[in-house]
């Protein structure tokens, strides 16, 4: 990285501010917040937990500011700051962009106004207690009594007003002409101990050769937000660090920089450090044994978290923002699903994607031609290695104007698309935001016509920056007029004289790159920040949110593109929260390095803990040239991520697996056959995180949140809530590993079947880890869908049969869920789709176990689909009739006590194989008895039985 | 259910038969398990080998055989049984459940039989272009083997002829030798011997500087129009810029943005000299020749010169304008006499002092025939070289059937580029609008560590070029051509799947052997 090209705190001025102001506090022990509550202004919305309220600043008394309180239906609350009547408007549209919707506003939480602060108490059992006090003004949330988050309990709130510079200019301390030297006089600055004594760079900015004009000069945001029962923190991705986020100030911080939020293109950036990278999600975790809470702090402009734990058991965090509006949400929880469910339905789950797109992707920059497209498709085909994306990057394109294919290279691209099709494959194509600046170039010219291109500083011109293109422009995502637009582009049919995609189809699918926006000759890699986007608004208010609009832009033009629509596919790189509405990111220019590797699977998780699921990391790293051992490894990480896709920097090797040598090109065939035989599993957890807002991976405080002793525990997971426990291996010359074991529970080597125990306190365990093996552990009680032919895409997967894992707890019991649909269309939504639960249950009679296939979709309708509640489902709906003939082919067992006498389902007698070994109920670890039952020929849509005595 | 042959290649079914009782078991191919009759094809995997399930897409790891009556059986893996497309390498439908997939056999039997021929018939071709190559090697080696003979005559005569001037040249210069190496003494000489070695060493140097200059405006020119704003780096762009200031070049992408007018005119900067002094061509030109001089014998021409009279002087002394031409002989003689006397009193020095003129061209004639010599005799090696590496399967072929394609030049034009390889010589990259030529490399060898065999149709099917141009910021640039039978020599596809490794697609006759050569490859599938 060149950290020269990016600011430290130091570097920007309110950032400086804020942590003066924090300093400050910090040395001065009479210290108290200049907001209060004016009581007379207090206005509480009849019949609705809604309130507004003056709040003044001791240091400005003429600087108005307004207060907007509500507590949503699902207990949300949320605290609005702006100021009021002032000389300019602050940036407040950052929530709309992120909510799916204004949130409904609870009817039933009542307001009472004392003299002294203003209450609500709520909750199933009234534990919830919300108080904003007035003097000085500070928001509690409380659970049974205890604290859980506290705004501005450290009165670091400070929302800079705007001002003009010759006002600011007056109030400079001015010398005395006369008196001696010894005895200047200074004009008392009483807003010093607050505010600092210089006005520190409050109308002008340098950084390197750029010059930030400023021209609405200071108006900056901070405000702490602290957790005082709560030992860990987790969230704002995106930064290279652990999970459980390391302390930035107080004694023997981790680090000494506050965790940035800039979106950046920050080139082979670091594998430890709190700077900013690609996206941005400013939503954060508390937890601890007790409860799990959250806040979702909705600001767009740079921001800067400092993290403390004053004890091991409680944290101070400080937010300091450029510019907009104070607007913080409060997820009471109390549990990590609790917090999810709530953070979703404000920000919206995670799409549920085409079912091809949890398959792997193969990506390079470049495949540099049509026949080299073809060539790379008949080599996995000739390994017999399954794949279903083949992307392009920007050499596809003719001077890098996206769109238009370089014909010396790609003379046939729609040929070439459906070649790639015809093996039930797609095309991923990649699309930014910069446009090349060219009299030639269709796109730039039509979006100069419709002025919806960024404009420099002043607004009257379009922007002029330097990326792949050369000479580029920007598209304004803000600026409504630039969406139909977009997505006209992308119509394969020509539409009139209107410029149209023809040379594409409408299976080929988009990769959004660049949209942080990365300007190669700009400051810190971007846009400047007096930049002007629609409605006047400067670059620095809306910066973090502008990659997400690109995103949606792109989404919303794939729907719009075949009617019924297909699910679009559409890849960011850069994100705001809300993006995980609108498809797959995945963790940027990664290096060839063991340690990128182990950062990146942290990363994946923590975006996942930042309601974006769909995540992964460059298999092999972007950069350098991964010794086949370390290759092996990263695709052992990959086909544990919900994002699965190689890729590898222009300048790097070949290095697609079937160029690997033995041993190394037999095992990734292997691992790509594993990730593709757990589709189902995959598909099954998106269901879910679609519909419940839990994430895809789960780290161990999400899984087990009493647990403590998980909490800091971020190099292994669980994959949504099949069971199923990972921890890829990112070191080198490993043959074994510690996997640690969060409750006295069976655990079963999904390769070897052998047993191991956990304990109730926790319990690590040694587990092999050679090349070829992932560790990977099925938890007692869990029942495992998956499909074990292998074929060269998932498309081709659609009607075959079923394996069911069932794998036994210690009481003899085992449960499991499977989802299915066209994974194409939207017809899901319509109710078409099987939804089943798989339940083991012991039979004390039979002295056996029953293993039953229940219908989970008519038991619960209005849960099994995102965004749409069914009242009913239609058990002969058509995707259940096209899938009647689909069977268990093969059901296992493991940890059976003793070998069966008979397996029957619906009376048929079964063919089964039994082999002896330990059992789920026992003390004892080795390899589990295991029982194979052979096609007992029954539908996967149907209700069933299979009864095993023993 | 499907038939228990269903899928079982014509070699293994013997081994697919029932049991004589229902009861008794069938065997695993390899062994390893037995497994009731029943359980064949029954789309579910029993055995470890996958030998249950020919016919299903049951087990991983067997493979398929469709029969393909009215064309050619084929063996598909299993992962490609029941997966819903229709594969094209069984036709007759066999890999899908009935009524999925028509049966085309008739239809693609009848157009492979129809590229077979045409096939045939390009080989058939081909081949014959290839025998012209042979036979054309045979008739070159004889012309070598007549120049071999020829020159061993030569090489013959010109030992004599070294070896005759040697002696002369020996008996001359030990009588010489004494008295030039006097005159080596004098200071002006040594002076002047001093002033060459410096100028020598300022030619070596100035030399060593140009070299370097060019590399570095090689390196920065490819900097400029290659450079990758990816890089993301301010100071290469500040680099582009101030090499195209200092080489008054005009921006790379103000070029680009004009679309099409192309590289503007380079401005050339001329340049002040002062009256006398060398240009720069000059310099490159003269400075050679100069410091090529023979200088004993300008010593001696200088000797004789100084002997002569003065400009001056000869007004005065020089008579013989005056005397009339009848006379002139004799007074010639005279002077001479004189002149031999007045040297021998040490009075006035000789137009030639003691002899070296003569020896000079001797020591020349010698030096030229020794030249000659060496020449011939380099000659001799290279031809008999070229004669070895004519039939040397790691060059031209044991047949000699590359040797007509040394140094034939393919090229191709990709818009951008031309791209060029002279077969066993060099590659090269031509830019189509200006620019530097850069080497892509220089023939290296046949498909290398590929596991071919010498001499074998794969062994020829590919030639690596390496060591081209270096890369900035990567590595030398190499080429694979890789060339398949064809009835031109030419290259049909350019690519460069990894920066600065580019790929070469190319057909030749010298590749075609006879059909019936490749008949047994070709019918497998």
């Amino acid at each position: 990285v060149k950290t020269q090209d990016f600011k430290t705190c130091t570097q920007a001025a309110f950032c400086r501010r804020g942590r003066a102001l924090s300093a400050r506090a910090q040395e001065n022990p009479s210290w108290s917040s200049p907001y209060s509550i004016d009581p007379s202004t207090i206005s509480v919305l009849p019949g609705q937990a809604s309130f507004t309220a003056g709040v003044k600043s001791l240091l400005y008394p003429d600087v108005k500011f307004g207060l907007d309180v509500r507590v949503h239906k699902d207990g949300v609350v949320r605290v609005r700051m702006d100021e009021v009547n002032g000389l300019r408007k602050h940036y407040d549209e950052a929530a709309s962009w992120a909510l799916i919707a204004e949130p409904d506003i609870s009817p039933e939480i009542k307001w009472s106004v004392g003299k002294s602060d203003v209450r609500a108490v709520y909750g199933d059992k009234k534990d919830i207690e919300v108080v904003v006090a007035f003097q000085p003004l500070k928001v509690t949330l409380l659970r049974d009594g205890k604290e859980q988050v506290v705004l501005n309990g450290r009165g670091l709130l400070h929302m800079e007003h705007f001002r003009t510079k010759e006002s600011a200019e007056e109030k400079l301390p001015v010398e005395q002409p006369q008196g001696d030297d010894s005895q200047v006089v200074m004009q008392v600055n009483s807003r010093a101990w607050f505010e600092g004594e210089t006005e520190d760079g409050y109308w002008e900015e340098q950084f390197g050769s750029w010059t930030d004009t400023k021209p609405k000069g200071p108006e900056s945001l901070s405000i702490d937000i602290s957790f005082p029962n709560h030992g860990h923190v987790y969230g704002i991705p995106q930064h290279a660090t652990r999970l459980s986020l390391p302390t930035t100030t107080g004694e023997n911080a981790f680090y000494s920089e506050p965790y940035r939020l800039y979106n950046a293109d920050v080139f082979e950036y670091l594998a430890d450090s709190t700077m900013s990278l690609y996206g941005s999600i400013p939503v954060m975790h508390a937890h601890s044994a007790a409860s799990t809470v959250a806040i979702f702090n909705a600001v767009g402009s740079e921001t800067w978290i400092d993290v403390a734990h004053p004890t091991p058991r409680s944290t101070e965090t400080h937010w300091i923002s450029e510019s907009g509006i104070l607007d913080v949400f409060l997820m009471p929880g109390s549990t990590p699903a609790d917090v999810f469910g709530q953070y979703t339905r404000l920000t919206g789950t995670p799409a549920l994607p085409a079912h091809w797109a949890l398959a792997y992707h193969q990506c390079r920059w470049n495949y540099v031609s049509s026949d080299d497209v073809r060539d790379v498709q008949r080599r996995f085909d000739l390994e017999d290695m399954p794949v279903d994306v083949f992307w392009l990057d920007i050499e596809y394109a003719e001077e890098h104007k996206y769109f238009i294919w370089d014909k010396k290279y790609f003379p046939d691209p729609v040929d070439m698309t459906r070649d790639v099709e015809a093996v039930g494959r797609k095309m991923v194509v990649i699309v930014d935001p910069h446009l090349k600046r060219a009299a030639s170039y269709p796109v730039y010219q039509e979006a100069q016509e419709r002025g919806v291109l960024v404009k420099s500083p002043g607004g009257s011109n379009d922007y002029e920056g330097w990326c792949w293109s050369g000479s580029a422009a920007w598209v304004d995502g803000f600026n409504p007029e630039s969406w139909d637009w977009w997505t006209s582009l992308f119509k394969t049919a020509p539409q009139g004289d209107k410029w149209t995609w023809t040379e594409s189809t409408v299976d080929t699918y988009i990769w959004n790159d660049m949209n942080e926006p990365s300007v190669f000759n700009g400051p810190e890699i971007s846009m400047p920040r007096d930049n002007v986007h629609y409605g006047g608004w400067e670059h620095r208010d809306v910066h973090n949110i502008n990659g997400m609009l690109f995103h949606n832009m792109t989404f919303q033009a794939l729907k719009a593109r075949s009617d019924p629509p297909k699910r679009p596919f559409v890849l960011t790189r850069s994100f705001y929260a809300g993006s995980q509405r609108f498809g797959a990111m995945w963790t940027g220019d990664n290096l060839g390095t063991w340690e990128h590797m182990a950062v990146g699977v942290r990363m994946v998780l923590a975006n996942n803990i930042g309601g974006f699921s769909f995540a992964g990391s460059d298999v092999g790293g972007f950069f350098g040239n991964p010794e086949p051992e370390m290759l092996v490894r990263w695709y052992e990480v990959g086909i544990f991520s919900p994002f699965f896709r190689a890729h590898a920097h222009i300048d790097t090797k070949r290095r697609e697996p079937y160029l690997l040598d033995e041993p190394y090109k037999g095992i990734i065939r292997s691992l790509l056959r594993l990730r593709y035989s757990m589709l189902p599993v995959w598909y099954t957890a998106f269901r879910e995180a679609s519909v419940t807002g839990l994430p895809v991976l789960r780290p161990h405080y999400v899984a087990f949140p009493h647990d403590e002793a998980g909490f800091a525990l971020d190099d292994q997971y669980f994959v949504g809530s099949s069971g199923l426990l990972v921890k890829p291996i990112c070191e080198k010359g490993a043959t074994e590993t510690s996997v640690y074991l969060p409750d006295d529970q069976v655990y079963y080597d999904y390769f070897n079947h052998y047993a191991y125990r956990g304990a109730a306190k926790g319990k690590h365990v040694t587990v092999p880890a050679e090349l070829e093996k992932v560790p990977l552990l099925i938890r007692g009680g869990s029942i495992i869908s998956t499909r074990e032919r292998p074929r060269r895409s998932s498309p081709l997967m659609k009607y075959d049969p079923f394996t069911l894992r069932v794998a036994l707890n210690a009481a003899g019991e085992a449960h499991g869920e499977l989802y299915l649909d066209d994974g194409v269309t939207f017809s899901h939504q319509d109710g078409q789709f099987i939804w089943r639960e798989f339940v083991a249950t012991s039979d004390k009679k039979a002295r056996g176990v029953r293993i039953s296939s229940r219908n989970l979709a008519a038991q619960k309708p209005s849960e099994a689909v995102d965004g749409v509640a069914l009242a009913t489902y239609d058990i002969a709906n058509s995707f259940v009739k096209e899938m009647l003939g689909v069977r268990v082919e093969r059901v296992v067992v493991f940890g059976l006590a003793s070998k069966p006498n008979k397996v029957q389902a619906g009376g048929r007698d079964l063919y089964w194989e039994f082999t002896p070994g330990v059992t789920a109920s026992e003390k004892r670890q080795g390899t589990t008895s295991v029982l194979v039952v052979k096609d007992p020929d029954l539908s996967v849509t149907s209700d069933w039985e299979i009864v095993v005595q023993t | 259910g499907v038939e228990k042959i269903h899928g079982v290649a014509p070699s293994l079914l013997s081994r697919y038969v029932a049991p004589a009782s229902d009861s008794a078991p069938w065997s695993c191919l390899d062994g390893s398990k037995t497994i009731t009759w029943a359980a064949v094809n029954d789309d579910y995997c029993d055995c470890p080998d996958g030998s249950d399930e020919p016919g299903t897409g049951a087990c991983p790891n067997s493979m398929f055989y469709c029969k393909n009556e009215g064309h050619i059986g084929s063996l598909i893996p299993s992962t490609r049984v029941n997966d819903g497309l229709c594969e094209p390498e069984c036709c007759d439908g066999s890999d899908e459940r009935l009524g999925v997939c028509p049966n085309v056999c008739h239809e693609v039997g009848a157009v492979y039989r129809e590229q077979q021929t045409a096939e045939r018939k390009m080989r058939s071709t081909g081949s014959k272009i290839r025998r012209l190559y042979i036979a054309s090697a045979q008739k070159e080696k004889q012309k070598l083997e007549s120049q071999i003979t020829a020159a061993e005559a030569e090489i013959a005569d010109l030992e004599n002829d070294v070896a005759r001037m040697k002696d002369l040249i020996d008996r001359t210069e030990s009588l010489s030798a004494a008295a030039l190496e006097h005159k080596k003494q004098s200071p002006l000489y040594v002076s002047f011997m001093e002033h060459t070695e410096a100028l020598k060493s300022l030619q070596r140097e100035y030399k060593k500087r140009l070299a370097r200059e060019k590399a570095l405006g090689d390196i920065l020119d490819a900097l400029r129009r290659g450079y990758n704003p990816n890089y993301q780096d301010m100071a290469v762009l500040e680099a582009v810029r101030g090499w195209e200031a200092l080489a008054r070049l005009p921006h790379i992408n103000d070029v680009a943005k004009d679309d099409g007018e192309g590289e503007q005119q380079v401005i050339t900067g001329d340049e002040e000299y002062e009256e006398e002094e060398w240009t720069a061509e000059e310099l490159e030109k003269e400075l050679d020749s100069l410091l090529n001089s023979d200088y004993e014998a300008l010593l001696l021409e200088h000797e004789k010169h100084i002997g002569a009279p003065t400009p001056s002087s000869s007004l005065l002394l020089d008579l013989t304008a005056y005397i009339p031409d009848s006379l002139l002989p004799h007074y010639q003689a005279f002077t001479d006499t004189l002149m031999a006397w007045l040297e021998a009193l040490g009075i006035a020095q000789g137009p030639a002092s003691a002899d070296s003129p003569d020896t000079s061209k001797a020591r020349q004639a010698y030096t030229n025939a020794e030249n000659s010599l060496n020449a011939k005799k380099q000659e001799l090696q290279r031809t008999q070289e070229e004669l070895t590496r004519m039939f040397d399967p790691e060059w031209f072929g044991s047949e000699g059937e590359w040797k007509r394609l040394q140094g034939v030049c393919l090229s191709k034009d990709t818009g951008d580029y031309t791209y060029e390889v002279c077969l066993f010589d060099e590659a090269r990259q031509k830019p189509n609008k200006g620019g530097s030529i850069q080497s892509l490399g220089k023939f290296a060898s046949w498909n290398a560590g590929g596991g071919a065999a010498v001499g074998s149709p794969e062994y020829y099917s590919k030639q690596h070029y390496t060591r081209g141009t270096k890369c900035w910021n990567g590595p030398m640039r190499s080429v694979t051509v890789i060339l398949t039978c064809g009835l031109e020599n030419e290259l049909l596809s350019i690519a460069e799947p990894e920066k600065c490794e580019y790929q070469f697609k190319g057909t030749t006759p010298a590749l075609c052997l006879p059909p019936d050569a490749q008949e047994d490859k070709h019918d497998e599938l």
